[in-house]
């Protein structure tokens, strides 16, 4: 099994989303995130004062993944978070030792 | 024969209308503070300072209501301390303050309003409403200055302040300029409050904001408001109150209070415009910011106040515009060089109400109509005109013919109250730093804010917090007992 995780621009969720799901991923945990990278920051104006905020906002997705598939979810996500544009993201996997669905005890591939 | 017996509400000098507008009008000032203010102010200041900021000024109000019911009122509209007569100098002391002496008894919360402010006409109410009136203007102001100290004032510190400050500071300018005092007999004029309320606070923020010292670095680093909806609910709320502000002092429900709610409202957009055009195309980034526009509202709001009722409707356009104009200057520039520079007034009080304020109450000295009548003569065709040889009570500056009179008494004013202000809050501060042991809260403190002052937090999270105990009953058993026992 790999944890892929990504790190995409928040409006590019909905495309990976959806391309996960047409290749059969049925479960992948989502949180914001902040962070930087090449694309730097922004400039913030509070009352004529002047901030920078070097932390960008964006998504985090994480899914477990059986081997076999694992590259093509790493593809699929590489094109649909996509935009050309510098703050596009990254994307990686690691392997994961165990995994366990809590309802049902299951584990290994059965409980992804 | 037995005699009927009519009962009634009203003595014979109550008009219910006039009754009905001032309690009105005090409500919509006191909504100004609580929740305006509070959620401005909350809104506005960094999230680790929400609960701090919101509790000063639900004290601060209470404070200044137990002061003013116990003796204020009459320090700032009872009788002068002094007896009546002398010049120069003698007249001044004669004529600084009010006789202290509570309004609590059912005599005096009943009996009609009697106050040197306004010997015109008599008041068409008691007591009662006209003190809540005025104490909702000496609520505003010590909350107006806590923006300046927001951020490292002890917070006993500020619960000792604020009774002195309004004794001493507020009730004294309040006589003077309102209660029939020296300015007043003089001829300086403040409509609602420009002097007495809005540069009285902004000088005395930023002495105090002197004293105290900085806010701590980081906090001066990272202080970004916490909530842009709520700063724009307490905006909203301040403009619309300012209804009450400006148009309950007339003290009467007639034609002055009318045009001196249209003028505040004139002024007022034309100063949020200003400034919004100023971002747009003077400021760096060249961006409109609803911040930018909430200040431009206050300089408006504020400058207006001297001059309501008796500025006409352009008066009030050039009003809002000078204001605004020349405070996003002082704001994005003046506050660049010393001492504005070296001192932390954390919100700009100095800016939007102490300049706005001065500006507005020399602009009464160029801009007063006296077509602007705010008590007309009886007996005349027009209300507006006069006649008979009875003068209707208006104000004539400059630009109106007035001469330089009414400038000279208005600047006169300005004076004292930039002094006054400085020199008695400076005094004020030393004695409260002496009885409380120092103005700030420990730097250790001031790095957690909220939770270290007051355990509280301005937006709790349930999942992280566990019950251990305090008031009421809430170990009853887990659920499933209690199920069983229903």
């Amino acid at each position: 099994m790999k944890l892929v995780t990504a790190i995409i621009k928040p409006f590019k969720l909905d495309d990976v989303k959806d391309a996960l799901k047409k290749l059969g991923v049925q479960g992948l945990t989502v949180t914001e995130a902040q962070g930087f990278g090449r694309q730097g920051g922004h400039t913030e104006v509070y009352r004529g004062a002047e901030y920078t905020v070097d932390l960008v906002p964006k998504i985090r997705v994480d899914v477990v993944v059986d081997d076999a598939i694992a590259s093509d979810i790493v593809e699929t996500i590489v094109e649909a978070a996509k935009t050309g544009k510098i703050g596009d993201g990254k994307v990686w996997s690691v392997s994961v030792d165990e995994m366990v669905r809590i309802r049902t005890g299951e584990r290994g591939s059965d409980a992804i | 024969m037995i005699a009927t017996i009519a009962y009634s509400p009203y003595p014979s000098w109550l008009n219910p209308g006039d009754n009905t507008w001032q309690l009105v009008s005090a409500t919509l000032v006191g909504l100004m503070s609580l929740p305006g203010l509070v959620v401005l102010y909350g809104g506005i200041v960094q999230k680790k300072w929400a609960i701090n900021t919101m509790l000063m000024a639900f004290t601060g109000f209470s404070l200044v209501l137990i002061v003013w019911v116990l003796w204020g009122y009459n320090m700032g509209f009872g009788n002068p301390v002094g007896s009546a007569g002398g010049s120069g100098i003698m007249h001044f002391f004669r004529d600084m303050v009010g006789m202290p002496h509570p309004i609590t008894s059912h005599y005096a919360e009943q009996n009609q309003a009697v106050s040197g402010a306004q010997t015109l006409i008599p008041f068409h109410y008691p007591t009662a409403t006209l003190a809540y009136f005025q104490f909702v203007f000496a609520a505003i102001t010590p909350l107006l200055f806590l923006g300046s100290v927001i951020g490292r004032i002890k917070f006993k510190a500020w619960l000792l302040l604020v009774p002195l400050w309004c004794t001493f500071i507020y009730c004294v300018d309040a006589f003077l300029l309102w209660g029939g005092g020296y300015f007043a007999s003089e001829g300086a004029v403040d409509y609602s409050g420009g002097y007495v309320i809005h540069l009285s606070a902004g000088v005395s923020g930023f002495v105090a904001a002197w004293v105290l010292g900085p806010r701590l670095k980081r906090d001066r680093e990272h202080g970004v408001p916490n909530n842009l909806f709520m700063a724009a609910l307490g905006a909203g709320i301040l403009w619309l109150g300012w209804n009450g502000f400006n148009g309950g002092d007339t003290f009467y429900a007639g034609t002055d209070a009318a045009a001196a709610v249209l003028n505040t409202n004139v002024a007022t957009a034309t100063a949020l415009l200003t400034w919004l055009i100023m971002d747009m195309g003077f400021s760096k980034q060249k961006k409109p910011t609803l911040l930018g526009a909430i200040n431009g509202m206050i300089c408006g709001l504020v400058a207006i106040t001297p001059s309501a009722g008796w500025v006409d409707g352009y008066g009030a356009i050039i009003v809002g515009f000078v204001a605004s104009f020349v405070v996003w200057f002082a704001w994005n520039f003046l506050s660049k060089v010393r001492p504005f520079s070296k001192v932390d007034d954390a919100l700009g009080v100095i800016y939007t109400h102490g300049i706005a304020g001065l500006l507005g109450g020399l602009m009464v000295g160029f801009l007063a109509d006296p077509g602007m009548i705010e008590y007309g003569a009886s007996g005349t065709a027009s209300f507006a005109t006069g006649g008979g040889g009875v003068t209707p009570f208006s104000v004539n500056g400059l630009f109106y013919g007035g001469g330089f009179h009414q400038l000279w008494e208005q600047f006169r004013a300005a004076v004292w109250i930039i002094l006054f202000s400085a020199i008695g809050t400076f005094i004020l501060l030393q004695i409260v730093k002496f009885v409380c042991r120092g103005l700030r809260e420990p730097d250790e403190v001031l790095l957690i804010g909220d939770l270290a002052i007051h355990d509280e937090e301005v937006n709790p999270r349930e999942t992280f917090a566990e019950r251990i105990g305090g008031m009421g009953s809430y170990d009853m058993g887990d659920d499933a007992e209690m199920a069983e026992r229903r």
